[in-house]
């Protein structure tokens, strides 16, 4: 699994996509930052931290189009599937890769309370939490994606299908409110990431939402292999 | 060291492999044949753990590959038909992939690395990116790949496919310096090159075993052998006196030239065939001006077999 997340790390600053995803990763941080903070001069980050939610639904795809369709795509798998690595390993590894660009991109992004903090006042366990769930929300898109990528063989049509997942999911939070099926409402409310993300937010470390996002994203995680070792066993059959 | 028993694989409704049993012995080049579609790929890609079985089992080094995929996995070098090659990487990293998904020590990496390089020819390119190499270096870090973690087995599909008569040559002598550590399966085109890399064959023919003979004794353990006879004699009268023989099963006149007559001879191979044509020959007083033995090529065998009437049956 460390073969598989050191190579697909490697794998993302040898090819132009970490680059990219960086870049516009930050292009837009920094527009949000103008819009919400330098503008209004607002010292509040959690209106920075709501509008860069919604980057992830945009983002996640990038990051997850090439790890398991690509390899689909390159015949690539071959060596995989011809190691002797579980599937399990093989998706944890792209997983966890995934996971780190994101990582490193939410920290990039400190620059900005960083910023606030030299000209204003910053509380910092709040912003901690509200980074927390940025962050979960984050991992949560990543393994709902590499779930839904592992049913293409091309990186355009996995990117494709994540995003329009992801913004059903974004939909899914409009329609909870407007369902007239009260039940319909709470079961969209419920997979909500969006929603699940707003106590963060308002700076509660809701345990709730923690576990939600992490058995989320287990789930996913889960489904994927299945996904994986099931296509292996019906390829082409 | 493999053991393919009964090994049959559909896809929907067409039958790629039905029912294909053979062993390979440790250390042996087993070269496998057959047209396009035959079976071949799918039959690796099986025997790597890539596809699943149908029916039937593969077991290497006594390891189920179905039931205990990854220890069998752990025997196994594959090199597929289009190298799993990432074109970002250097070779030297790519490799140290391939070691450590083959769990390779780390410590013992860069000395594993080393010698895989020497043996495939790749020391110059180690730094180089895999995007900026040839053909025929993209084929040996292919090759390099499959050698990670010194596999006892290494499936090789079509690996000079697409290659110069040079490259060729080369990439052949590099697969025959690994006989004899490696038990190895070719599958291949190239007649020529199973012929001389291999010591035994197999063709497989609509997904059906059909030939499995070592290289070397293609007309033994058959019912019949064939010969060629140059004689001072009138054609018809040494067809009929030939004919007359109890071993010989048929004569074809192949050339006359003045009162020299040369006929192939198809005769029984226990039937003192020898003895019978120079009784016979003496007693007529006809000097024998040739007499060979004419071992059926690779290519005759390989399309007697796969022509479009050959008996579809148990191997040959």
């Amino acid at each position: 699994m460390i073969a598989i997340l050191k190579r697909e790390l490697q794998s993302y600053f040898l090819t132009p996509l970490g680059y990219i995803f960086l870049g516009v990763f930050l292009i837009i941080a920094s527009l949000v930052f103008q819009i919400n903070n330098v503008a209004t001069l607002s010292s509040d980050m959690f209106g920075f931290l709501s509008m860069m939610s919604y980057v992830w639904m945009l983002l996640c795809p990038v990051l997850v189009m090439r790890l398991l369709a690509g390899e689909r795509k390159q015949l690539t798998d071959q060596l995989l599937m011809t190691a002797p690595l579980s599937s399990a390993e093989i998706v944890l590894g792209k997983y966890f890769a995934a996971c780190m660009m994101l990582l490193i991109s939410t920290a990039l992004s400190l620059f900005y309370p960083l910023l606030v903090s030299i000209h204003g006042r910053i509380y910092p366990m709040e912003l901690l939490t509200g980074y927390l769930g940025f962050t979960l929300q984050g991992f949560a898109f990543i393994a709902f994606d590499l779930m839904l990528s592992a049913l293409t063989a091309s990186p355009i049509s996995a990117a494709a299908l994540c995003f329009g997942a992801n913004l059903l999911l974004w939909l899914s939070g409009l329609l909870s409110t407007s369902s007239t099926l009260r039940i319909a409402g709470e079961v969209l409310s419920f997979f909500n990431l969006y929603e699940r993300f707003t106590p963060f937010l308002h700076a509660q470390l809701s345990l709730a939402n923690v576990v939600f996002f992490l058995l989320f994203s287990f789930v996913c995680i889960i489904a994927c292999v299945q996904i994986v070792q099931s296509r292996r066993w019906s390829e082409a059959a | 060291m493999i053991s393919v028993q009964g090994v049959s694989r559909n896809y929907g409704r067409v039958k790629a492999l039905d029912g294909v049993s053979f062993t390979v012995p440790k250390g042996q080049v087993l070269g496998m044949l057959g047209q396009n579609g035959a079976g071949k790929t799918s039959l690796l890609n099986i025997m790597s753990g890539y596809l699943p079985i149908t029916q039937g089992s593969i077991q290497i080094h006594g390891f189920d590959v179905a039931r205990e995929p990854l220890k069998a996995k752990a025997h196994i070098g594959y090199l597929p038909e289009n190298p799993p090659l990432y074109a970002e990487m250097t070779v030297r990293e790519y490799l140290r992939f391939c070691c450590a998904i083959k769990r390779v020590q780390q410590k013992d990496q860069a000395a594993h690395i080393s010698q895989i390089a020497q043996m495939t020819g790749l020391q110059e390119v180690l730094g180089r990116r895999i995007s900026n190499l040839s053909k025929g270096f993209r084929q040996r870090v292919g090759l390099a790949q499959a050698l990670c973690g010194a596999p006892d087995v290494l499936l090789l599909d079509e690996p000079t496919s697409g290659f110069d008569p040079s490259q060729a040559v080369e990439f052949r002598g590099i697969i025959s310096s690994l006989s004899g550590k490696h038990t190895i399966i070719i599958s291949s085109h190239i007649l020529t090159e199973v012929q001389a890399i291999c010591d035994r064959v197999i063709i497989l023919h609509q997904g059906r075993l059909l030939y499995d003979h070592p290289v070397t004794e293609n007309n033994e353990g058959k019912q019949s052998a064939r010969f060629h006879l140059r004689v001072k004699m009138p054609r018809q009268a040494l067809l009929r006196a030939l004919r007359s023989l109890p071993s010989v099963l048929r004569v074809d006149p192949t050339a006359a030239r003045g009162d020299e007559t040369d006929v192939t001879i198809d005769a029984k191979t226990n039937g003192g065939f020898e003895e019978e044509l120079f009784t016979l020959l003496s007693g007529l007083q006809v000097p024998i001006l040739r007499l060979t033995t004419m071992a059926e090529s690779m290519e005759d065998i390989f399309l007697r077999i796969t022509s479009p009437g050959s008996v579809r049956g148990a191997a040959s």
